[in-house]
Parts: C-alpha cells; structure tokens; sequence
C-alpha cells in the first residue's frame, strides 16, 4: 500500500483494477495521510470518507481516484469559504460544473484545499484561517493563490487537484512545487460554480504530477455548459491521445527573449530554463528566439483589469442573503460597511479600492479604458507571433519559492510575481507549467509553454516528451513517506 | 500621475462599502499609491495603440421557469421571515 502516495493515477487504478486495493481502502489511506501531515496547511477540510464515497457516484475515467478542490469551487453540501471569513458558514447549494463532472467519473474528492483569500495573493499567505507550507521547504511558500491545490499533491496527499487561474494561481505555485499546472483557454472549461473574482479571466486550473495525469483530468472536465455562457462551444475530448513521446513534426518554439532575460530573473532559473530549451532541441524543436514588447506592460494591465472586475463581484458579499453579518449594527448601511470591514481581510480590501478607483470618474480613462486597450494590444502580439511559431516559452516565474513574510514591506514585490503568468490569463490563450530543474538549494525550477486558443493537445504532446526526458517527475520531496 | 490622497482612499472606502479604522488608512494610502504608480505606465503604451474596440458577442437564450426550492438557499440566510430577507433598517432613527 505505501506505494500509492506517490502513484500516477494509471498506476493507482491498475492497482484497483488488479484487486490489489479497493476504492474504500483508497479514501482510508489517503484520508490517513492528509491527517498525517495536516500541519502542511494544504487543506482547509478534510471530509469524512463515508460521504466522500457517497459523493461519487460514477465509474468512469477517474474512478477511484482522490483529489482535493480549490476551496472557490462549490461542492455540493460542502463549505464554500473562498478561505474567507465572509463565507465561513456559506454551504455551497450546488456542484460547480467541473464537480459534477469529476464525481460522474468516479472521482473522490477527500476534502477542500487552502487558498489566498478569494484567490487574491501569490503565496498562501492571505488565506483567512491558516497558511500552506511547501512540502519542498517548509519555510517557504507553495506559491498562490492555489496554494493548497497544489501543495497536496506535491506531497503526495492526492492524485490530482483543482485550482482556480486569474493572473497564473496554478502555474506559479506549480512551478514552486515541480507541478504540471494548466490554464485552459479562456471558455475551455465552465466556470459555473466557480466563485468569480475577475469573470473575464478567471478559469479552472489543473494540478498534477504528470502530463499524461493532467490530460486526464481535462478530458473529463472541458467542455461546453449550457451554464456558463463564456464556455466555448467545444465538445469533450481524449487529451490524451497526442501524448506519443515525440513533438510534432517541425515544431517551431518562441522563446520570449525580453522575459527570460527581464530584470530580476534569478541565474538559476534563467540556466535552468537554457538547460530545458537544449533537451527540446535535441527532441528535434526548431528555436526562435522572439520579442513580445507588449508583455512589458501586463503586470500593470492586470492589476487594472482585475481589481475592476473584483470590485464588481465582491459587491455580492453584504451579509444580506448569506454567509457572515456583522452584529449589532443599527442601520442596513452599517452592516455592510462593517460586515465588510471584518468580513474581508486586507488584501481583498486593498484591492477592491483599487477597483473602484480605477473604474471611478476622473480615473476611468487613464487607467481601466487604457487597461482595456493595452490587453487588445496584447492578443493582437500573441495571435501574430502564433503565425511565426507553433507555441512559446517563457518563465513562470523570476525566482524559485520565497521564504513566507519574504514581501511584507513591498506588496508591490508580491504582486508583481503575477508578471509572466498574467499574460496568458489576459490574452486567453491556455499556458502549461512544467517542472524544468532544481535549484542549487533543492527549490523546484519551472517553465510554461502557451499555446494559440484550443492548443491543449499540443501543449501536453510538448511537455509530455519533454517531461518524459527529463524524469523531473520522481523526484519527491523529503519527509512525506508513509 | 498624481499620488493618491487620504481623501480619495476615504470616498473610495464609502464607494466600496468597507469601513476605515483609523490605523487602517496611512498603510493603505502607500500600498494604493504604490500599485496605481506602477499601473499608470498603460497610459504611455495605450497612446499607441490603434485597435478598435472589441465588441464582445452575447449569449443568448430564452428566458425558462425551472421550479427550484428556495430552502437551501434561505437557509444560508442570517435571519429569514418567510421568503424574506431580513436587514437592518435602512433609515437613520432621526429621519
């Protein structure tokens, strides 16, 4: 049994199929471990395993195998908290659409994993009840705002897990913990029962250890839903079935030369990153090295872009029909100023006024509609540079996992880890993070592929012979035996 | 771009319905000064661009009455008669 913390899930369903394991001795086992290390942060609740069993109803694709949800997907029945204060007694009344289907293929869901507050932050670190530690240094962050998707299962805590994507939540704390994360393309997967924070970015993300795992989880999420009206109108498929450990014949890859070599990238990772782009090469890649001047500026964009969006959906929270209400308050106007005031923590406040102000009259102009027109430049690059190359690559991140309190006095520092990852969620296109090397002090070194819209199938081909190369994926971290 | 003042913090705070301790607002005059000073760097690019405006395409369906019970969504409530919400009252005692 002690070799299944770690299994890919054809491995752990063999091992079910063989009878060498039952699906009730799965949830016991991993249940067992996600109590083991609960000091890891990584879960925010751990269900008990007879209603894990009884959620699962299917027997599909993903039967038998566990995995946690981000804690801003509804589960039916279950706390929807958004690891805030505002939610803590918000019972979500319906599955999210991605639920729903996971649980039609079999899958268990052992529990809901920690986040930055409503997925606003890049660490974990703003999480309203307790912060999740990178199973590779405990001293330091998983990386945000999926931090617990992700944390769990680089500790080997589940099979699979999901995240949420509004400026790269998965991919860079994927990247911290030598994960393959996934942003779809925007529309790819519904995003109905996903609690919104910015609905023109905002997207459900996939953590897992393996490619060919990821492509599996996909295949059984995406898709059109009549309930979520930004889905695309695109069918459910085999995302699997291009994974042949070879690239496409006479792939072209763009390296975007101005982020690699942006101010701040740490040595490490840029000689990691080189490293990486030699083994493609040696699988037969053709190189470009390429500019995209425009992504200079979308950091700023999406802190624009966002804050706005924020600032309209967090409008909902009043505690008029759910979740917290501040008491004692005399009057209607101040119970929502004070709900808000204790219910929101500070980030989530700081960037709702961010919001506002820049949707606000005398600054609307310079700021949200100038936003606005600078992400319309920002697609525009990337569909061109899709007609010289068949994807890019660019860092996920400039340095590997930082030390918790690392940005206490420059929040900007913090928001600013959002800056190769935010492109992708701005332009719409799908970006795949994928472990590319280690640094001299053991901290997991990433790198993203971004594809043109609807490219999953060669992003996953891509990473799949990469990563088969590589073999970065049997690394473990220390100390999550059984 | 102008720095953002205490003032404009506090109308924003209103707009926003979150009420300002005290202690609360110099921190957050800096922290918002810091991130608009960054954003504001859109205005020299977006000078430049010449794109037009992207109209976003509607998704549109019928409207359809689904019978639902609203139980589990009153019960989420924090105080409830009937089908009602209830909130504090909205005027001042003195108006």
């Amino acid at each position: 049994m002690n070799s299944l913390a770690f299994a890919t899930i054809s491995q752990l369903q063999d091992a079910i199929n063989r009878k060498e394991v039952t699906v009730p001795e799965v949830v016991a086992y991993f249940s067992k471990r996600c109590a083991k290390y609960q000091d890891l942060g990584a879960l925010l609740e751990l269900f008990d395993a007879e209603s894990i069993m009884k959620a699962s109803n299917g027997h599909g694709a993903l039967y038998g195998v566990p995995g946690v949800i981000k804690d801003n997907i509804c589960q039916k029945g279950r706390i929807t908290s958004c690891a805030s204060k505002i939610l803590a007694n918000y019972h979500a009344p319906y599955d999210a659409t991605a639920t729903a289907r996971l649980k039609e293929q079999g899958a268990l869901l052992l529990g809901r994993a920690n986040c930055d507050e409503f997925a606003m932050g890049s660490s974990g670190e703003t999480s309203a009840y307790f912060k999740t530690k990178n199973p590779w240094d405990t001293s330091r962050v998983p990386g945000g705002s999926s931090s617990g998707s992700i944390a769990a299962v680089a500790a080997g805590l589940a099979q699979w897990s999901l995240g949420s994507e509004t400026g790269g939540s998965v991919r860079q704390p994927a990247a911290f913990c030598n994960l393959v994360g996934l942003k779809p393309t925007y529309g790819l997967i519904s995003r109905y029962g996903l609690i919104a924070y910015a609905s023109s970015l905002d997207q459900i993300g996939i953590a897992t250890r393996t490619v060919y795992d990821n492509a599996l989880v996909l295949s059984a999420i995406a898709g059109h839903d009549r309930h979520d009206s930004s889905s695309l109108k695109v069918q459910p498929k085999d995302y699997t079935a291009s994974l042949n450990f070879k690239l496409k014949d006479g792939l072209c890859i763009g390296v975007v030369e101005n982020a690699l070599h942006a101010e701040g990238m740490d040595s490490e990772v840029v000689a990691a990153i080189e490293d990486g782009i030699k083994i493609l090469e040696q699988l037969g890649a053709k190189i470009k090295r390429i500019k995209l001047p425009a992504m200079d500026y979308s950091a700023a964009v999406y802190f624009i872009v966002s804050r706005a969006e924020a600032a309209s959906n967090l409008a909902r929270f009043d505690g008029v029909r759910y979740g917290m209400r501040a008491k004692d308050a005399q009057t209607l106007s101040e119970m929502y100023f004070k709900t808000r005031h204790d219910g929101f923590g500070p980030e989530v406040k700081s960037r709702i006024m961010v919001g506002n102000y820049v949707l606000s009259v005398g600054h609307a102009d310079a700021y949200y509609n100038n936003a606005k027109m600078v992400q319309q430049l920002m697609r525009k690059e990337f569909v061109e540079a899709f007609a010289h190359v068949d994807l890019m690559l660019m860092p996920t991140h400039p340095a590997p996992a930082f030390k918790f309190g690392a940005f206490g006095d420059n929040p900007l520092q913090m928001d600013l880890q959002d800056y190769f990852t935010c492109a992708a969620n701005l332009t719409g296109v799908p970006a795949l993070n994928i472990p590319c090397g280690f640094s001299s002090n053991n901290l997991p070194i990433g790198f993203q592929f971004v594809g043109p819209d609807l490219s999953e199938d060669l992003l996953f081909q891509t990473a799949f012979a990469f990563e088969q190369t590589t073999q970065l994926f049997t690394k473990r971290p220390h100390g999550y035996d059984d | 771009m102008a720095k953002i003042s205490r003032e404009e913090v506090l109308k924003i705070a209103q707009m926003s319905h979150i009420e300002l301790k005290e202690h609360e607002i110099d921190p957050l005059v800096k922290q918002l000064d810091a991130v608009l000073s960054y954003a504001a760097c859109v205005q020299e690019i977006a000078a430049q661009v010449e794109i037009a405006s992207n109209k976003a395409v509607n998704v549109w369906r019928e409207d359809q009455v689904i019978p639902t019970d609203p139980e589990p969504i009153l019960a989420q409530a924090p105080e409830v008669q009937e089908h009602y919400f209830v909130v504090p009252r909205i005027l001042e005692s003195n108006q």
